[in-house]
């Protein structure tokens, strides 16, 4: 007998559903065997939906059993496929029925005692199985509260295999489903403020126009000079994520499995240590997101940047540029969001201490050159602001609180959405002189007139005049000059 | 002849590595060249310069000038008429003198010259201050000696070949190697419109004690020296004590009490150096007219922010403190008085008013 069910996996950020067949061929040799482009886990899958039908008190077919993953031209991954095929199975063998089997997807891993075990992105197989018109999404109890933030489809958890087939015949109710609160009404808990910053006019200053205008923004300063305490406080003064944004977020944690059951509400911030590769900065193996997708409408710091692998930070430049990333693998191509603001930061020569009045700096002219030129050329071009972060001052004014800041970068980013602030003639003619005698280049040029353009709405204005120029300039010299 | 024999020996000592200048002056270039071996030894010279000797007894030194001529490269040997005659005033004056570029005339006694020299890895203001140091000795007339390293002495001969003016840069190696790489592009100007002088033949590679020596013939070539900035044991330093050591006039420019990078400048001014403030302080040990006054400024936030940094350089933070204004508007204020030519960024965050 033929049966189906469906299941899907994740492939980037995106779920693809799979049909699963299952054909218990009567007189045949018994056996089990998975066909369909399938990895060593869905392999491997065999074992488990064995196990697991028989620990669940049902009869493993006496015949030949071939299942098959379609399209079976499209090379699969994950364990997410063994209750979609333990269902096709048992649809197949009558002990379940088809109509209902067919109805639902099904994404979760067996255990050898029929156990349902979770899986990573149940929240965009939530949002697809809705699309496809399915009546549920059966999931293992800890995947159920992710798959729930879709609003897109019921949620079916259960607790084993047993129970999951009971759920559908109707024999039974499905466990309740943990309550979540509309994510229009979930409020962010209070990250670190910036009051808590003495001192710093200049980095708090950038750091209200990165925030306004999203513009990547590179701090160079000795050791302890505040450059991480300044990051940490960049996502709490941009404003907060709108209930789409917080779907997109939570979707990319659900896929990379640090969606603790409740909703983003934070924009995320993701720390890469400088050891990271390529692949985990942009993505790429297996497909999988790289952090610069966790980071995705949030920040990615990247500290001690001329550490970082040069490939690695070469590979970065196109996201920055693009705002996703765009993987091509002989299994596939995938495309990732990757709107993150990036933030590095710097020492100013390999000891930390050039340029600090207090300590001398030993490193040889050499030895500087080669560090800060980790960093020159196309890689620091993607950078529009660029500051000097001075030895942090202990007797220094407290600052602002965040929300106060907050509160101007919400209306900069409005002004913004409507429309960027042109530049006045006095503007131009200054942007005219800096391109002559400052040898920006074409990018400089335009990445300057956007930056003013930031810097006029925060002040909300509507035209960026020759101050505001001038002080996007200095930004942009930061390093070069 | 005294002359070509003076040659010969400088061309020993060049292939020998032995610098065989105070035999020399001891006992005179022809001596040298004819004593037997076991004479030489007598003398004190290492078998390596004997042997070396021995070898350049028959070298055609009229043949080894023209090839150098060929190449635009002129020597001349402390005997002859033409060997500048401040250089003699050494104590050690070299043997031979190697030049290479049209600058002759700047070697004239009669040309008022400085020194500047100064940390091969001075801050932005340093190095903006010692090009409009040069400048102005440039602009009016002046001569400006240094040795074409990194930092100071290569802004300021930027300086003086960005007025037009002369300036001549003493090597550590042959006139021919162009050394620090770096400096490549100064060195090519230099030779087309100024002059490179070494004591050491063309092809001599730089090493690093040829640099203290080439010192004191900085220190020799110019009426006034000049250290822009310096750390404790910067070699501008020696260049300065070669200067006292000549009875010339040592100046330099102060920084702020116990940073690093001025600690050697702000000793020599502790021990009684001239203080250098800006070109028309140079200009006036030197006895030159002093170019024109900046214009003041016009806009009153302008200068106030330059009354602030006229008391040293400031970081954006301070200056936002001091005068009560956001730092953006700080910031857009510097950058536009940075285009103007009237602040510079030191390249560590500060700025200074130029």
């Amino acid at each position: 007998m033929l049966a189906h069910a469906v299941s899907y996996w994740i492939r980037g950020v995106d779920a693809r559903r799979i049909d699963v067949e299952a054909h218990v061929v009567p007189k045949t040799l018994p056996g089990f065997a998975v066909v369909g482009l399938a990895d060593r886990a869905v392999q491997e899958a065999r074992q488990r939906v064995l196990s697991g039908m028989v620990a669940a008190s049902f009869e493993f077919p006496d015949d030949r059993v071939i299942v098959n993953l379609a399209p079976a031209r499209e090379p699969k991954q994950g364990s997410g496929f063994d209750l979609a095929i333990a269902l096709a199975v048992l649809a197949a063998s009558g002990q379940a029925q088809s109509a209902s089997v067919a109805r639902v997807a099904a994404a979760a891993e067996l255990g050898l005692d029929g156990r349902l075990r979770p899986v990573a992105g149940t929240l965009a197989m939530a949002e697809a199985a809705g699309r496809a018109g399915l009546q549920g999404l059966l999931v293992a109890p800890e995947n159920a509260a992710e798959a729930v933030l879709a609003g897109a489809v019921p949620v079916i958890p259960a607790f084993d295999l047993y129970e999951a087939v009971q759920i559908l015949a109707g024999r039974a109710d499905p466990p309740p489903l943990p309550e979540q609160p509309p994510m229009s009404e979930t409020e962010p808990g209070p990250g670190p403020d910036l009051s808590e910053v003495r001192g710093q006019a200049a980095a708090r200053r950038v750091l209200e126009i990165a925030a306004a205008g999203w513009h990547n923004l590179l701090m160079v300063g000795p050791p302890g000079s505040g450059k991480t305490m300044l990051a940490r406080r960049l996502p709490g003064i941009v404003p907060p994520l709108t209930p789409a944004e917080r779907l997109e977020i939570s979707r990319i944690q659900s896929v990379a499995g640090t969606l603790n059951g409740s909703c983003a509400t934070t924009r995320p911030f993701r720390a890469p240590h400088h050891s990271a590769s390529a692949a985990a900065l942009v993505g790429g193996a297996s497909l999988r997101p790289g952090e610069v997708t966790l980071a995705h409408r949030g920040v990615l710091f990247l500290d001690e940047l001329p550490e970082f692998n040069r490939a690695a930070l070469e590979a970065l430049r196109l996201p920055l540029q693009d705002g996703e990333v765009l993987i091509s693998r002989a299994t596939g191509t995938v495309r990732l969001p990757a709107q993150s603001l990036v933030v590095a930061a710097m020492n100013p020569c390999p000891c930390g201490h050039l340029g600090d009045p207090r300590r001398d700096c030993r490193c040889p002219d050499q030895r500087v050159v080669a560090y800060r030129s980790r960093v020159s050329g196309p890689v620091a071009d993607r950078f529009d602001l660029r500051v000097e972060v001075p030895r942090a001052d202990a007797h220094g004014a407290a600052g602002e609180p965040s929300a106060a800041v907050a509160t101007r970068v919400a209306a900069a980013r409005e002004l913004l959405d409507a429309a960027r602030p042109a530049l006045d003639p006095a503007a131009d003619r200054l942007l005219a002189d800096a391109v002559d005698r400052l040898a920006l280049s074409a990018r400089g040029r335009d990445r300057v007139q956007r930056v003013a353009g930031t810097i006029a709405a925060l002040a909300a204005r509507e035209q960026a005049g020759a101050d505001d120029v001038a002080e996007a300039l200095a930004y942009r010299l930061e390093l070069s000059r | 002849m005294s002359a070509a024999d003076e040659l010969r020996v400088v061309l020993a000592g060049a292939a020998s590595g032995v610098d065989p200048g105070r035999l020399a002056r001891r006992h005179g270039a022809p001596a040298l060249l004819r004593a037997t071996p076991s004479a030489l030894e007598r003398m004190g010279a290492l078998p390596v310069l004997v042997d070396a000797l021995r070898l350049a007894r028959d070298a055609d030194a009229a043949a080894y000038r023209r090839d150098l001529a060929a190449r635009g490269i002129s020597c001349v040997t402390v005997s002859e008429d033409a060997y500048p005659a401040r250089l003699r005033e050494l104590h050690d004056p070299p043997l031979a003198l190697f030049t290479l570029g049209p600058g002759v005339s700047a070697l004239a006694p009669s040309m008022r010259s400085a020194a500047i020299v100064g940390s091969r890895r001075a801050a932005e203001g340093g190095l903006r201050l010692a090009e409009r140091l040069a400048r102005a000795v440039a602009g009016s007339g002046g001569l400006v000696v240094s040795g074409l390293a990194l930092g100071i002495d290569a802004a300021a001969h930027e300086g003086a070949l960005a007025a037009g003016g002369p300036t001549i840069a003493v090597l550590g190696c042959g006139v021919d190697v162009p050394y620090p790489r770096r400096n490549r592009p100064v060195y090519r100007r230099i030779a087309e419109s100024g002059l490179v002088v070494s004591e050491y033949p063309p092809g001599t590679p730089p090493a690093p004690w040829r640099f203290p020596a080439r010192n004191r013939l900085i220190a020799a070539l110019a009426d006034v020296t000049v250290v822009v900035e310096a750390r404790a044991r910067s070699g501008a330093l020696i260049t300065a004590d070669h200067a006292l050591d000549l009875g010339r006039d040592v100046l330099a420019v102060p920084g702020s009490p116990g940073v690093a990078a001025a600690a050697g400048t702000n000793g020599l001014l502790k021990s009684g150096a001239g203080l250098i403030e800006g070109p028309e302080d140079l200009c006036g040990w030197l006895g030159l007219d002093a170019p024109a006054a900046p214009e003041p400024p016009d806009e009153e936030r302008d200068s106030r922010l330059l009354a602030a940094l006229s008391e040293g350089p400031a970081h954006p933070d301070a200056l936002s403190q001091a005068l009560g204004v956001g730092a953006g508007p700080v910031v857009a204020a510097l950058t536009r008085l940075q285009m103007a030519g009237r602040v510079w960024p030191d390249g560590q965050g500060r700025w200074r008013a130029g």
